[in-house]
């Protein structure tokens, strides 16, 4: 057996400059919060506390609302054609700052900076492309007699992919006329708060974009704030039932990207090796962080045990460690809160009987780390095949026919994406058509793009982001 | 000789029903007075059973024959021409405007029959992503959608608050207050139409008493308002409609391309391309 040493090459972290604290950007003004409160952000690979960040309350909040509506006059007085120009040209800077983009979002966030570098930040640039183009098109984007933006639209995004949620919501609200106040979350803000600069760098008039940071409490603020005109949100399901429980009764629009348990049905007609790269990729992408993950792996009885050997022996090869090293696959779980859930639901699915495998490796000593974990033996009712574990563990079920895998498929509250495997294209599109899902990703999982529209059937949301679709989702529209 | 005296009834499943509560409630028509079934919660939860079956056979049903089923319900209603404009005019409307009324049913219904088998075409569309990807969007109906009409004597607005969601193949629960009576005629063209059992369900009554078995019935995927409902009224819909991420509309477009987008789900779905 050939022994193969193992060497790191570490990205530097020397292009970025963290600051000791950073300042909201209000108005296209960096303020200090009028809380005179701050969050420490820390690194999730080191436990290191990288920098202080605003912890906004009600007054910041007010003045950021404030700024978006006299934002809103001055974005609406200019031409389609001169917001297309700004979007180009903010897409433009992102791909020239990507580097240092990436490097935080992993020192940041934990993730590794393959994925950083090769995902996240591309996408980011490419929304803000594909959007650009849509802001003077809109008149022949649907037929519609009229199409209004909203106004000041309240954005609130999740930590698992920081900058890219904030181009999901921020490249369209702007393409469409609408001004914004985005909350990056809590423990991964530093990305947002340097885009800020970059807005500052583009010349984007005063109050178009502004952000802020904080907790909750932040948030809650903005989507009870009287003159907000829309939210949108992604995050969890159980606080977006929140967010529409409480815009009850308010003229208020709402967009939703909530929670998922995605089957990934795998039929006994697949190709094997590449089926289970797809899996492989379906949950262990970004630490399982994925709202899409394809935490449920649907087997067709026939192939189980071939399955799950071929998948173990390649689970054994994924790398955990410095989100930094280039051969990273697995960086830092996002939280020690994070860490904490996924711990207890993994202990959950033991002592209910579910077999449990972890890849063998060394974890480092510091951060907050979770072995890739796969699930076998498991029962549809156990809470590890129908809560959303939002981390680098898979739970296995079996099926015997199509018409049985579409029902555990769909036995679930979310219904955001699903996979399926199969050589056969008949079954592919039947399955595809039966699938209670926004996104189905067929031979093939995890896959975005800006042109395409990703949301939720049922409890995982609605509207849609990305795409002709996504545009909808800023505009009263009549048709 | 003694004029007969039509006792109306709910329609449920393809059948014409009491209320199980015994209950019922007086509309004016002319110089009668007519006992209208006062919908319980029981019935609710009894039509969402069958809806659920209903928007099973209707969504496997094929877009042409959608088409043609909603097409001959113009038919069945033209047959029935006269006994609408009775009632039209026996609830205190001019001939006029009765006349008025039923020929916009006529050609909304022939609208939608006509767009049943297009609509995917004009809100789907393949997706120009960056890669070797087949990517397309297309949608589904959203599911059992409960539907309040206006509380106004109007065949054409309670045919309006009922085809779009039918049209992309949602199957519909159709309540009305004062309007019931004319709502319950209707099921009769509705029962004579090949519409299958379940895809559209009428009922009448007291919308208010029943707030909280609609918009907290996890079964109902959405819920359309066509009337002016109190704001109170609104938040206690939109509050039982956050417990499970339920879908609310408030005075939804009853025109254009508008008028279906709420009822649809949009799913993208990718495929590699390759050898």
């Amino acid at each position: 057996m050939v022994n193969w040493k193992y060497s790191e090459s570490i990205e530097s972290s020397e292009i970025v400059n963290i600051k000791k604290k950073y300042q909201n950007y209000i108005g296209g003004k960096f303020v200090d919060p009028s809380s005179k409160k701050y969050l420490n952000t820390v690194s999730p690979s080191t436990e290191e506390i990288l920098s202080k960040i605003p912890l906004s309350n009600q007054k910041d909040i007010d003045s950021a609302v404030k700024a978006a509506k006299t934002g809103f006059e001055k974005w609406s007085s200019i031409t389609p054609q001169e917001r297309s120009q700004y979007l180009f040209k903010i897409a433009r800077l992102i791909q020239e700052r990507s580097r240092e983009f990436a490097v935080l979002e992993s020192i940041d966030g934990g993730k590794p900076i393959k994925e950083s570098r090769d995902f996240d930040l591309p996408q980011v640039a490419a929304n803000f492309f594909y959007f650009a183009g849509w802001a003077d098109k809109l008149d022949i984007s649907w037929s519609a007699k009229e199409l209004k933006p909203y106004g000041v639209v309240g954005q609130i995004i999740p930590w698992n992919f920081p900058l890219l949620m904030l181009a999901w919501k921020i490249a369209p609200a702007l393409a469409t006329g609408n001004t914004v106040v985005l909350k990056p979350a809590e423990t991964t803000s530093l990305t947002a708060l340097h885009f800020a600069e970059l807005c500052h760098d583009a010349g984007l008039p005063a109050g178009v974009v502004n952000i802020v940071s904080g907790d909750g409490s932040t948030g809650a603020n903005i989507v009870n704030h009287k003159d907000i005109n829309k939210i949108a949100f992604t995050g969890s399901t159980h606080v977006g039932k929140l967010i529409q429980k409480s815009l009850a009764g308010r003229d208020v629009g709402l967009t939703l990207e909530l929670g998922g348990k995605a089957a990934n049905i795998v039929y006994e007609d697949a190709a094997i090796d590449q089926a289970v790269e797809g899996v492989v990729n379906g949950i262990f992408f970004n630490q399982g962080h994925v709202c899409c993950a394809g935490s449920r792996l649907l087997l067709q009885e026939s192939i189980h045990d071939q399955f799950i050997k071929k998948l173990e022996k390649r689970m054994q090869t994924l790398r955990v460690g410095n989100p930094l090293d280039k051969n990273t696959d697995i960086g830092a779980i996002n939280s020690k809160e994070q860490l904490d859930k996924i711990t207890s639901l993994v202990n959950e699915g033991v002592s209910d009987g579910g077999d449990l495998f972890q890849i063998e490796c060394e974890l480092p000593g510091n951060g907050f780390w979770f072995r890739p974990s796969l699930f076998t033996n498991v029962q549809p009712s156990y809470s590890i095949a129908r809560e959303e574990i939002f981390g680098p563990v898979l739970t296995t079920l079996t099926f015997r026919t199509p018409e049985e895998a579409i029902e555990i498929a769909n036995n679930t509250e979310y219904g955001l994406s699903a996979g399926v495997w199969t050589e056969k294209g008949s079954k592919i599109l039947w399955t595809a058509d039966r699938l209670e899902a926004g996104v189905v990703w067929a031979n093939t999982f995890n896959k975005f793009d800006p042109s395409s529209p990703f949301g939720g059937y049922k409890e995982s949301g609605f509207g849609r982001e990305g795409g002709r679709h996504g545009l909808l989702s800023y505009l009263k529209a009549s048709l | 000789m003694i004029e007969i005296k039509k006792t109306y009834k709910n329609y449920v499943d393809g059948k014409y029903v009491r209320s199980e509560s015994g209950k019922t409630y007086s509309v004016k028509l002319g110089n009668e007075h007519f006992e209208l079934p006062l919908t319980s919660r029981k019935d609710i939860r009894d039509a969402v059973v069958s809806s659920k079956s209903g928007f099973k056979k209707w969504n496997s049903t094929s877009p042409y024959t959608r088409t043609q089923i909603l097409y001959r319900l113009s038919e069945m209603l033209e047959g029935n021409r006269k006994s609408y404009l009775s009632i039209l005019q026996n609830s205190s409307f001019t001939k006029k405007y009765a006349e008025k009324d039923f020929e916009n049913s006529i050609q909304k219904i022939i609208w939608f029959a006509g767009l049943a088998d297009k609509w995917e075409q004009l809100v789907g569309n393949l997706n120009p992503v960056s890669g070797e990807y087949f990517n397309i969007s297309h949608q589904n109906p959203i599911g059992v959608v409960f539907s309040l009409n206006k509380n106004t004597i109007s065949l054409s607005q309670l045919i309006l608050s009922i085809l779009p969601p039918l049209t992309v193949g949602c199957s519909v629960i159709s309540l009305s207050n004062d309007s019931g009576l004319l709502a319950l005629k209707f099921a009769e063209d509705i029962n004579n139409s090949d519409l299958p059992p379940g895809v559209l369900n009428i009922l009448s009554g007291d919308f208010t008493k029943l707030i909280d078995d609609v918009s907290k019935h996890v079964e109902i995927s959405l819920v359309s308002i066509h009337d002016n409902l109190s704001q109170e009224a609104i938040k206690k819909i939109e509050v039982n409609a956050s417990e499970s991420v339920k879908r609310v509309k408030i005075n939804p477009s009853t025109e254009g391309i508008s008028s279906i987008l709420p009822y649809l789900e949009t799913k993208t779905v990718w495929h590699p391309k390759g050898t």
